[in-house]
């Protein structure tokens, strides 16, 4: 680097730079400064020996040829761009976690069946179960059992137990099959009417409630128990009605692969919402089919359409509730006649090899 | 101006992670049982890779994310970072910026359709925005004009 002069006294005159020089730098720094590409701006004054060249960088890239304010505002862009790219994926997240914390706390009350909906599930024609029969290819069949000791709960025999939930959409489309079949062997009393969950799949599919329901039947025991309701709390759904000691036996006895095999248990070996047993000879675990044909269908939309037996939404009904029907008129060897020996509980029999008679 | 000193080496480092992640993924969405993940209400990888949003007309999004770090890779070379074809420098800089756009299609997916979340995906997400990042900042350096024409200015010595 260029030397920096040395005063000969205070009040002297500043050295004059030698004649052909550059602001006082040597044959060796001149050289060197004529070899590189010079960005800065070389010594104000020419005679001040300061700098006289650039400083070198050994290899490291710099920038070069963009002046201060171009090269601000790129700076400005980038840094802009990467703030808004943050900004929008943080406000996904916020959305979701808002989304998250306000949970859909609604749901269907539970109120007394209208009249009109309850005559047109109990009253249905036989011409109609018959017409029916096991049509419908949407319906899953049932798991028949055999060799087991007929069903008892508190001391009545045959006996049917059904187990599920207010809240469980599979449930809402099993009940109306349920409450049709039933129908044909005594007469119900206090049915209500409600919806599935709001927020599960299948959400608000309308059906009934069999929690305070009751049948009065000279052939069948039958106990219906909703283990929790459609109002969802923190957990889940609140609680309703607990098995008792002895149909928690009875769930558990079943919740097997030995008597659900895979397949028929969406769980693999153990029951699920619905699950319903006829007289431990016959089990339905899981929807008998999807309750999506029940979207948007309110009670009467469903109930007016049962005497059709062209009505898609009858049709996985009524087959349904023959083989329910066929299940119990083994475990009333036959009776009444007037059910079993009927043509679509024969071929529900029939289909799932069991005697109805 | 600031030099590049560290970018070259981390966007390489990221490039390398993205792609591995991208290869396991790919694999992971022909054959799910390979995949490893942790699986709660929150995250779940079989979940997303396996959902109608893990492919883009009929292209599994792992094997995009094949076709975007393959080529990324290679511009995150040190020798790219130093080249002085301006193309180089801006085929990086869009390609971050799709990087950057396809992650936040995928993450919305994950939150508000899939509703759920899956870690190695998460990564990968995470190792594009690190890269969209540096290299947007990078940007005004390595776009600049005149960029590595003046860059490998000899030390002092080397003249002497």
């Amino acid at each position: 680097m260029a030397d920096k002069p040395k005063s000969s006294g205070t009040g002297g005159n500043t050295p004059k730079p030698k004649p052909g020089g550059s602001g006082g730098q040597s044959a060796k720094d001149q050289s060197r400064a004529a070899s590189r590409p010079v960005a800065a701006k070389g010594p104000k004054g020419g005679n001040t020996p300061k700098g006289g060249g650039n400083t070198p960088r050994g290899g490291k890239p710099v920038a070069g040829g963009t002046g201060p304010k171009g090269s601000r505002t790129g700076v400005y862009i980038a840094w802009g761009a990467v703030g808004l790219v943050i900004v929008v994926i943080a406000a996904l997240f916020i959305v979701n976690a808002t989304k998250s914390n306000t949970k859909d706390l609604s749901y269907t009350p539970v109120t007394p069946a209208p009249a009109q909906v309850v005559h047109d599930v109990t009253t249905i024609p036989l011409s109609t179960w018959n017409k029916v029969g096991v049509s419908s290819s949407q319906v899953s069949k049932p798991t028949p059992v055999s060799g087991q000791p007929p069903m008892s709960i508190n001391g009545k025999s045959p006996a049917m137990l059904y187990y599920g939930a207010e809240y469980c959409p599979y449930c809402a489309a099993e009940r109306w099959a349920m409450a049709a079949a039933l129908a044909r062997f005594g007469t119900w009393s206090n049915l209500q009417i409600t919806a599935s969950s709001h927020t599960d799949v299948d959400a608000d599919t309308h059906t009934f409630s069999f929690h305070g329901a009751s049948l009065d039947s000279p052939y069948i025991h039958f106990v219906g128990v909703e283990q929790y309701t459609n109002i969802p709390n923190s957990t889940g759904y609140t609680n309703l009605q607990n098995p008792t000691k002895e149909e928690a036996q009875i769930l558990t006895k079943y919740s097997s692969s030995k008597y659900l095999p895979t397949g028929q248990s969406s769980s693999n070996g153990s029951i699920s919402f619905p699950f319903v047993d006829i007289n431990n000879g016959l089990l339905f675990s899981g929807a008998s089919y999807d309750p999506q044909v029940l979207a948007g269908l309110s009670w009467t939309d469903i109930s007016g359409g049962l005497s059709d037996p062209t009505n898609p939404v009858t049709q996985v009904i009524l087959t349904t509730g023959n083989y329910m029907s066929a299940g119990i008129c083994q475990a009333t060897h036959g009776q009444p006649g007037s059910v079993c020996t009927s043509s679509g509980v024969q071929a529900a029999a029939k289909a799932l090899g069991i005697s109805a008679s | 101006m600031p030099a590049l000193r560290w970018q070259p080496i981390v966007t390489l480092l990221l490039s390398i992670y993205g792609l591995g992640a991208s290869i396991y993924l790919t694999i992971t969405h022909f054959e799910p049982k390979a995949l490893a993940c942790v699986t709660t209400s929150t995250f779940n990888c079989e979940k997303v890779t396996q959902s109608p949003q893990s492919e883009i007309f009929g292209i599994p999004v792992a094997m995009l994310g094949l076709a975007f770090f393959v080529p990324m890779l290679v511009l995150c070379l040190p020798a790219a970072w130093r080249s002085a074809q301006r193309w180089v420098h801006l085929a990086r800089l869009i390609l971050s910026i799709t990087g950057v756009g396809m992650i936040i299609y995928l993450i919305s997916a994950e939150l508000f359709v899939i509703k759920a979340i899956c870690l190695w995906c998460s990564s990968v997400h995470i190792a594009t925005l690190l890269l969209f990042i540096i290299i947007a900042t990078a940007s005004p350096i390595v776009l600049a004009p005149g960029y590595a024409e003046v860059e490998t200015v000899p030390a002092d010595g080397a003249l002497s």
